[in-house]
C-alpha cells in the first residue's frame, strides 16, 4: 500500500502536534512511514515530515554526506526550494552527518525576530535511535512537572540549542527522528538539562 | 450533480500552511501566527478561523463535539458540524468526554479537559492591544518589547471606572509569563481552566488571520492588580433549575409566568447529563 497523502499525513501530523505540545512524548508513525518505499538518503520518518511540511512556500537546506541526493528527493517530493542553512524554514540534519555538522547548524539556523518570532528555522535531526540514550531531564509548558527523553547525540548540541534559545520568544524549534519511525519534539519554549550522575 | 469536495474541504496546499503555523503557534504559547485565511462556505464571522484549524487537524478516527455559546445545537454550530460531517464523514457528539477534538465559540465546556482531548476556539478578535493600539505594526512591536504598560492602563481605567475588574468576556490573560493574549470572548469563569490545562488549546482568528495556542500545562495568568484581584463571575446562593448544579457557569433567565428570575446551566450538554443521570422521582 503506498502513503495516503491526505489521510496517512493527517494521521502523522497528529502525531506531531502531541509530540510539539508535549516535549518528551515519542510519537510513533510506523504505519504510516512503513508505506514509504525505502530511500537510501533519508530515513522514512523523516521523509514523512518533509511531506508534511514542505511546499513552493518554504525553503530547506540539508547537511549529508550524500546531500545533493537529498535535496534533490525533496525537491521532486514537495517543490520546496533549497537555501543556504541561515537562511531555510527547515533544516534536514540527516543520519551520516557529524557531529560538528549538526552545532554549526544549531550556531547558524535562523531564530526569528522579536516581532516575528516565527520566522524561525525548525531543525530535523535523525538519530539512530530516541531510546536508550544518556537521560535527559526536559520542563517547561507542555510539561506536567518533568519528562525524560534519550536521544542517542554527542550531548554538544544541548548547549548550543540552549544558547540559540536565550532570549524567548527567538528560538530553534527541533524535531529528532529514528529508525524506528518515532518522534521527539523539543520546542524553544522546553527546557533540557542533562541528568546528574550520582 | 453531486460535488466532489476534499476530504475536510481544505485543499492540502491550505492545510500544510495552517499546519506549519499551528506548530509555531505551539512553540510560542501566546504569540499570534499570521496565516493566509481561506474563504470558507459559511457565513463571515461564523467562525472561520477556528473551523480551518478543525479542519487542518481532523481525521477519521476522530469524534467531534461543536459548541456555540454553550450549545450544541445552535444555528452556528449545526451549520459547523454539517460541513465537517458532508467532508469528512467524522461523527459528532454532544458528550465532552467521548469527544476528541472540540471547536467551541464563546465557552470551555464544565467538564475537564484531557490528554487526548484537543480544544480549538473561535476568536473574533486576536488582538488583546487593539483596544488602545490601532495599528497592527505597533501592536507587534509592543508584544514584541513584551511593553504592556497599555494593556495595564487599559484594565486600570476599567477599574477606576467601575470598581472592579469588569471586563466581561475576553478578559486578557498572561500566558507563560511573556505574552499577552486574549481568550477569545470566554466568560472569566473560564479563563481559569486554561491554566495548566490537560488538553491543548489551539485558537482561530479567520478575519484577522492569526493562530495562536496554549499548550497543555502552560502557565495562563488573568490580568489583575494585587489590590484589585481577577473576580471570575459567580452565581453564589443558585443553582440549576433543571439539574440543580453549583459552581457552574450560568445564564440568568426571566419566567415571564412566575414573574422571577432563575438560573440554568450555560453548557447545555453537561446540564442534559446531568439531568439524565439523576433517578426520577
Ligand atoms: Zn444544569
Amino acid at each position: 500500500m503506498s502513503l495516503d497523502m491526505v489521510h496517512d499525513i493527517q494521521i502523522a501530523y497528529r502525531q506531531l502536534v502531541d509530540a510539539m505540545s508535549r516535549p518528551g512524548y515519542l510519537a510513533d508513525i510506523t504505519e504510516e512511514a512503513g508505506k514509504l518505499n525505502p530511500e537510501p538518503s533519508m530515513l522514512p520518518a523523516t521523509q514523512i515530515l518533509a511531506r508534511m511540511l514542505l511546499d513552493t512556500e518554504v525553503s530547506f537546506g540539508v547537511v549529508s554526506e550524500r546531500e545533493a541526493e537529498a535535496v534533490h528527493l525533496l525537491n521532486q517530493l514537495t517543490y520546496a526550494n533549497e537555501t543556504t542553512l541561515e537562511a531555510a524554514d527547515f533544516i534536514f540534519v540527516l543520519s551520516d552527518a557529524t557531529p560538528e555538522q549538526l552545532l554549526q547548524v544549531l550556531k547558524s539556523a535562523k531564530i526569528g525576530e522579536l516581532q516575528d518570532p516565527h520566522r524561525s528555522a525548525t531543525i530535523i535531526i535523525e538519530t539512530p535511535s530516541l531510546t536508550g540514550g544518556s537521560k535527559l531531564q526536559l520542563s517547561g509548558p507542555g510539561i506536567r512537572t518533568v519528562a525524560e527523553a534519550e536521544i542517542q547525540l554527542n550531548e554538544a548540541w544541548i548547549d548550543i540549542r540552549g544558547e540559540r534559545n536565550a532570549e524567548f520568544p527567538l528560538g530553534l524549534d527541533l524535531i529528532f527522528t529514528d529508525s524506528a519511525n518515532r518522534l521527539l519534539a523539543l520546542p524553544r519554549t522546553a527546557q533540557v538539562a542533562k541528568e546528574e550522575i550520582r | 450533480m453531486r460535488i466532489q469536495y476534499n476530504f475536510a474541504f481544505l485543499d492540502e496546499g491550505s492545510k500544510r500552511e495552517i499546519r506549519r503555523a499551528t506548530l509555531k503557534a505551539i512553540a510560542i504559547p501566546g504569540y499570534q501566527v499570521p496565516f493566509a485565511s481561506r474563504e470558507l462556505p459559511i457565513g463571515r464571522g461564523w467562525g472561520t478561523g477556528g473551523l480551518q484549524l478543525t479542519l487542518s487537524l481532523i481525521g477519521k478516527s476522530d469524534v467531534l463535539k461543536v459548541i456555540d455559546q454553550g450549545s450544541d445545537e445552535s444555528v452556528n454550530a449545526v451549520s459547523i458540524k454539517k460541513l465537517i460531517d458532508k467532508t469528512t464523514g467524522v461523527p459528532a457528539t454532544d458528550a465532552t468526554e467521548a469527544a476528541t477534538l472540540i471547536q467551541s465559540r464563546h465557552r470551555i465546556p464544565e467538564v475537564p479537559l484531557r490528554t487526548g482531548q484537543l480544544l480549538v476556539l473561535q476568536v473574533p478578535m486576536p488582538e488583546p492591544l487593539r483596544m488602545y493600539e490601532p495599528s497592527e505594526l505597533e501592536t507587534k512591536r509592543l508584544h514584541g518589547e513584551k511593553d504592556y504598560s497599555g494593556a495595564w492602563l487599559m484594565l486600570f481605567e476599567q477599574i477606576m471606572k467601575y470598581r472592579s475588574v469588569s471586563t466581561g468576556a475576553d478578559h486578557p490573560v498572561m500566558v507563560n509569563d511573556r505574552y499577552v493574549m486574549a481568550p477569545s470572548p470566554i466568560p472569566k469563569f473560564d479563563n481559569p481552566k486554561m491554566n495548566y490545562s490537560e488538553a491543548l488549546i489551539l485558537l482561530g482568528a479567520g478575519r484577522e488571520k492569526k493562530i495562536y495556542a496554549v499548550p497543555p500545562y502552560t502557565q495562563v495568568v488573568s490580568l489583575a492588580f494585587e489590590d484589585v484581584p481577577f473576580e471570575p463571575e459567580s452565581f453564589p446562593g443558585h443553582s440549576c433549575r433543571q439539574c440543580g448544579a453549583e459552581d457552574v457557569f450560568m445564564d440568568e433567565l426571566y419566567d415571564s409566568e412566575k414573574e422571577e428570575t432563575y438560573y440554568q446551566c450555560n453548557d447545555t450538554s453537561y446540564c442534559l447529563q446531568r439531568m439524565n443521570a439523576q433517578p426520577l422521582v
